[in-house]
């Protein structure tokens, strides 16, 4: 492609790109490490509570 | 398609820049800083749109370590002020983004004078951050990061000097988000701010945002800032 050709295509690309979205950006979607947090979306989820069950428990040794 | 492309591009090139900047905050050489600028990897348009996006961020190490930038990136600096207005419905962040800008070159072009010697553009109003619960109050500050400066006097640092405890409780939100840009944005705030717990922990968990976040050059900026700040001067 032509020098100038390709100027002109960054050009109208440049202007093209949304520069207020980029500066004023959504929060993104958090990776949250909460076990409160797994419990409730595993409830909204359904069905899935045995993964809330506390541990069975086990006979003590001795 | 084309817009996702560009998009790339320009996401790139704001990555590349970052790394210029931590280049130069770590080494000192304002030379490293511009050379995604002035080296033609970029395209003039992507570029400037790229220092937009970066902000006054780009000029960091003129501003923190007192070195003069270099001219080709202070060029496009100023190209990309002058060519990326905010609009009249622009958001806040938007518009302090510019604001930041004007003030850092001016802070570049008069160093002698300050900033205030030359202050044409009113400082616009930051009520929306006083009304704002402490999750989107810590969220817009690292958003506007480039205003937290040893010395800076705006709205936005006021309203930020104001509640510690709430950007406080953002920055550990952000990191149990594993949002390291909003944890390390707000981490360069608390820097500077009085009044932050000291049961937060602030500088382990600055240094838990570096490993975790730390290859993210946008996540790196600004924790060389906040390692720069307390021993920085405003230019």
């Amino acid at each position: 492609m032509p020098s100038k050709d390709k100027v002109l295509e960054e050009v109208i690309h440049t202007e093209n790109i949304d520069i207020d979205a980029v500066l004023d950006p959504a929060e993104p979607d958090g990776v949250f490490r909460d076990s409160r947090e797994c419990a409730a979306l595993a409830l909204q989820a359904g069905g899935t509570q045995l993964l809330l069950s506390p541990p069975t428990p086990r006979p003590k040794k001795g | 398609m084309e817009q996702s492309s560009t998009s790339a591009l320009l996401q790139g090139t704001v990555l590349d820049l970052a790394s210029d900047v931590v280049s130069a905050l770590r080494s000192g050489d304002h030379v490293r800083a511009g050379s995604t600028l002035t080296g033609g990897g970029a395209g003039e348009g992507v570029a400037r749109a790229a220092v937009r996006v970066l902000g006054a961020d780009a000029l960091l190490p003129s501003v923190l370590l007192r070195v003069p930038p270099d001219p080709g990136q202070l060029a496009v600096f100023k190209d990309a002020v002058a060519a990326h207005p905010p609009r009249d419905d622009a958001a806040p962040a938007v518009v302090w983004s510019h604001w930041a800008m004007a003030r850092t070159l001016r802070r570049v072009e008069h160093p002698l004078t300050g900033p205030d010697a030359a202050e044409p553009a009113a400082e616009p109003g930051a009520a929306w951050l006083d009304e704002a619960g402490w999750q989107t109050l810590t969220h817009q500050l690292a958003v506007l990061a480039p205003l937290a400066l040893p010395g800076e006097e705006c709205a936005v640092t006021r309203a930020a000097r104001r509640r510690p405890v709430d950007v406080a409780r953002g920055f550990v939100r952000a990191v149990r988000r594993r949002d390291w840009q909003q944890a390390a944005g707000a981490g360069r705030w608390l820097t500077l701010l009085d009044g932050v717990p000291d049961t937060l922990g602030l500088a382990a968990g600055l240094d838990f945002v570096r490993l975790m976040g730390g290859s993210d050059p946008r996540v790196a900026l600004q924790l060389e800032a906040a390692r720069l700040m307390p021993a920085a001067v405003l230019l």
